[in-house]
C-alpha cells in the first residue's frame, strides 16, 4: 500500500516533468519525483523493523529488536545532498533565462535558444 | 598498488580545489592531475592480476581495477591533458580549470568504482561539473544547452537510484554483481539511468545538441570521455553477468545504426561529429570484451576531431566546399578521418577489425554497414579543398597550444597500433580497404548531391524526456523477455 503511493508520488513527478509548461513548475516536479525516490530508500529501509537503529542500551539486550536498516538511509543522505546542489544550480541558471524571458515557458526559450 | 589507487583517486578532487585557491598555478595543476592518472593507467596495464579493493564493510565503496579499466583511465588522462594544452594560451579562468580537473576526477572513479552507489554519485560531480563546463560562456544558449542535459540526466539518474536500492534490498550491498540476483525491474531501471547518461540508441538523443552547442574544448572533453562515464558500467555489467551481454550487444548494433544514419545526411561539422559519437559508442558496446581499446582510439580521435572542427573557417559542409582550408589543418582532419574510418597504419584500424572479430554471427551485417557509414560520413572531411597559405596571409594562424593537443591525440593514435600489431594480415587489411572504397564511391555518387534534412523533432527537450518513459518500457520489455529465462 505504502509502496504503491511512493511509486504514483514519482509517477506525478515524472509527468508533471513531460507535461509542465513552465520552466519552474519543471524543476518543482522534478523535486516530488526525487522526493518519491527517497521516501522509497526510507521505505525498503524499514521493511525490517522502524526502530531507530541507535543503540542505547546494553549490546546482549539489543538483539531482539527490530532496527531499521540504516545503510539505505545513509545513502540516500548523500542523494538528497546531490539532488539539492542540482535544484540549486537549475534555479540559477533559470534566473539568468529569466532575464531575457521572463514568462519562461520552456518552448519559447527552446525555439530562441537552438539553432 | 591500494594507497596509490586511493590517493590517485582523491589527487585530481584535491588539485582542483587548489587550482581555484592558486589561480596562478592553474595550468600545471591541472596537467598533473591528467598526467597522473596516465602514469596510473600504464602501472595497470603492468599488473596482470585485476585490483579489487572493499572499503568498509560488504554496503561500503568497492573499487575494480584492471585493464579494462586501464583503457578507459589513460583515454580520460589523453583527452583531459590535450585539452588543457589547447586551452592553455586562450585565457580561461582559474574556474574552468577547477571543472576541467574535477571532471577529470570524477570520469576516474566512474571508472574505478565496483558498486552502484559510488557510480551514482561520481556520475551526479561529472553532470554538475560538465554542465559548468557548458554554461562557462554565460550566453542564453549556452545556459539553455546546459540546463537541457542536467535535467534529462538527474531524470534518468533518478530511474536508476531506484533500481539500486533495488538491487540492495535483494543483496545487503550494492556491488555491481548482486544484479544477477535482484529482481528484473532494478536491471531495467539502472540499465535506463545508464543508457540515458551514455548516449545510447534513442535515450540518447539528446547528446547532438549539447556537444554541437558547446565549446570545442568541451564538446572534445564531453565526447572523447564524459559518455563513456554511462558506457563503462554496462560493459562492466555484461562482463560480469552473461545473462545481460545479449542486451548490451543489441543495444549496440542499434545504436552504431542509428547514430550513422543521422550522420551520413548531416550538413554541419559538429553536428556529425556528435552522431558519430553515437554510433562509435554502438561500436564500444557491441563486443564488450574487447570494448575498452576502441574507446581509447576512439576517444583520441573524436576529440582531437573536435578540436579541428573548431579550428575550421565555417561549421556548414556547404560553405567549406567553396573557400580551401588550410593544408596543415587539412592533413590533421584527414588523419583522424582515415583512423575513425580503419583505414591501416592507424589504431582505429586495430580497434575495428579487434572488435569485428569478436562480434556474433547475428551482429556482422550491422556492424559493416555502421562500418561503411561511418567512412561514407567522413568522406565529407577528407574530401574537402584546400591549399596552402603563404606564410604572409591575413588569416589568424593556428596557436601552439593546438599542435601540442594534435600531437598528443593523433601520436597517441600512431602509437596504440602496438597494442594490437596482429591485426596486419592481408585480410584484415583488404577488407576496410574494400569499406573505405565502397563508402568513398557511395559518397561521390549519392551523399554529395543528397539533400535530406532529417526532423530533428525527436531532440526536443520534451521529447526526450518522453523518449525516455518509451525506452523503459523497451528495456523493461527486453529484461523480461530475455533475461528472466
Amino acid at each position: 500500500m505504502l509502496e504503491a503511493f511512493v511509486i504514483a508520488t514519482i509517477l506525478c513527478g515524472f509527468f508533471g516533468i513531460v507535461f509542465k509548461k513552465n520552466l519552474v513548475m519543471k524543476i518543482i516536479s522534478m523535486d516530488v519525483m526525487s522526493t518519491g525516490v527517497i521516501a522509497y530508500y526510507v521505505l525498503i529501509a524499514s521493511r525490517e523493523g522502524l526502530k531507530t537503529p541507535i543503540l542505547t542500551e546494553a549490546l546482549d539486550n539489543a538483539a531482539g529488536i527490530a532496527y531499521a536498516d540504516p545503510v539505505p538511509q545513509a545513502v540516500i543522505l548523500t542523494a538528497i545532498v546531490i539532488g539539492f546542489s542540482i535544484q540549486a544550480l537549475m534555479l540559477v541558471g533559470i534566473m539568468k533565462l529569466a532575464r531575457d524571458n521572463p514568462i519562461l515557458e520552456a518552448n519559447e526559450i527552446e525555439r530562441e535558444n537552438t539553432p | 598498488m591500494s594507497r596509490l589507487t586511493i590517493g590517485w583517486v582523491a589527487l585530481p578532487l584535491f588539485a582542483g580545489f587548489a587550482v581555484y585557491l592558486i589561480p596562478r598555478l592553474a595550468r600545471p595543476l591541472a596537467l598533473a592531475a591528467a598526467l597522473a592518472s596516465a602514469v596510473y593507467a600504464t602501472l595497470l596495464f603492468l599488473r596482470e592480476v585485476p585490483l579489487s579493493l572493499g572499503l568498509l564493510d560488504r554496503f561500503g565503496v568497492t573499487l575494480l581495477l584492471d585493464p579494462l579499466s586501464g583503457f578507459f583511465i589513460f583515454t580520460n588522462a589523453l583527452v583531459t591533458a590535450a585539452v588543457i594544452l589547447y586551452c592553455w594560451d586562450t585565457g580561461k579562468s582559474a574556474f574552468f580549470y577547477t571543472q576541467l580537473t574535477i571532471l577529470h576526477g570524477s570520469v576516474n572513479a566512474a571508472f574505478a568504482c565496483a558498486d552502484f552507489m559510488s557510480l551514482y554519485v561520481a556520475l551526479e560531480v561529472i553532470s554538475i561539473a560538465a554542465f559548468l563546463l557548458v554554461a562557462y560562456p554565460r550566453s542564453d544558449c549556452s545556459i539553455w544547452v546546459g540546463l537541457r542535459y542536467l535535467f534529462v540526466s538527474n531524470t534518468a539518474m533518478l530511474f536508476y537510484l531506484m533500481g539500486a536500492v533495488l538491487v540492495y534490498q535483494a543483496n545487503h550491498s550494492f556491488a555491481y554483481v548482486g544484479l544477477s540476483r535482484a529482481p528484473l525491474e532494478a536491471i531495467a531501471l539502472i540499465f535506463l539511468g545508464l543508457l540515458v547518461k551514455g548516449g545510447v540508441f534513442v535515450a540518447g538523443l539528446w547528446l547532438p545538441l549539447t556537444h554541437s552547442e558547446s565549446e570545442s574544448p568541451v564538446s572534445a572533453l564531453l565526447s572523447g570521455v564524459v559518455v563513456k562515464a554511462g558506457i563503462y558500467p554496462l560493459m562492466r555489467c555484461a562482463l560480469l553477468l552473461p545473462e545481460i551481454d545479449p542486451m548490451v550487444r543489441v543495444f549496440g548494433v542499434g545504436t552504431a545504426l542509428l547514430g550513422v544514419a543521422y550522420a551520413v545526411f548531416e550538413k554541419d561539422t559538429k553536428r556529425l561529429l556528435a552522431f558519430s559519437t553515437i554510433s562509435q559508442l554502438g561500436f564500444v558496446l557491441a563486443a564488450p570484451e574487447v570494448g575498452g581499446f576502441y574507446a581509447l582510439t576512439h576517444g583520441m580521435v573524436k576529440s582531437s576531431l573536435f578540436l579541428l572542427a573548431g579550428n575550421l573557417p565555417s561549421r556548414s559542409f556547404k560553405e567549406l566546399q567553396q573557400v580551401p582550408i588550410r593544408r596543415s589543418l587539412w592533413i590533421a582532419l584527414a588523419i583522424a578521418s582515415f583512423s575513425i574510418s580503419g583505414f591501416p597504419l592507424l589504431s582505429g584500424f586495430g580497434a575495428k577489425v579487434l572488435t569485428m572479430k569478436s562480434l556474433l554471427p547475428w551482429q556482422v551485417v550491422g556492424m559493416n554497414l555502421a562500418a561503411v557509414g561511418t567512412a561514407i560520413a567522413f568522406a565529407k572531411f577528407i574530401f574537402l579543398p584546400h591549399r596552402q597559405f603563404p606564410p604572409d596571409s591575413q588569416s589568424q594562424p593556428l596557436k601552439p597550444g593546438f599542435w601540442a593537443a594534435m600531437l598528443v591525440l593523433l601520436g597517441g593514435l600512431v602509437l596504440a597500433n602496438a597494442v594490437y600489431y596482429e591485426a596486419y594480415t592481408v585480410e584484415n587489411v583488404v577488407k576496410p580497404l574494400l569499406i573505405i572504397g565502397i563508402a568513398w564511391i557511395a559518397h561521390k555518387l549519392i551523399f554529395r548531391q543528397a539533400n535530406v534534412k532529417l526532423p530533428r523533432t525527436a531532440e526536443k527537450f520534451e521529447h526526450l524526456i518522453g523518449g525516455m518513459s518509451l525506452m523503459l518500457i523497451l528495456v523493461f520489455w527486453m529484461v523480461f523477455a530475455w533475461v528472466a529465462n
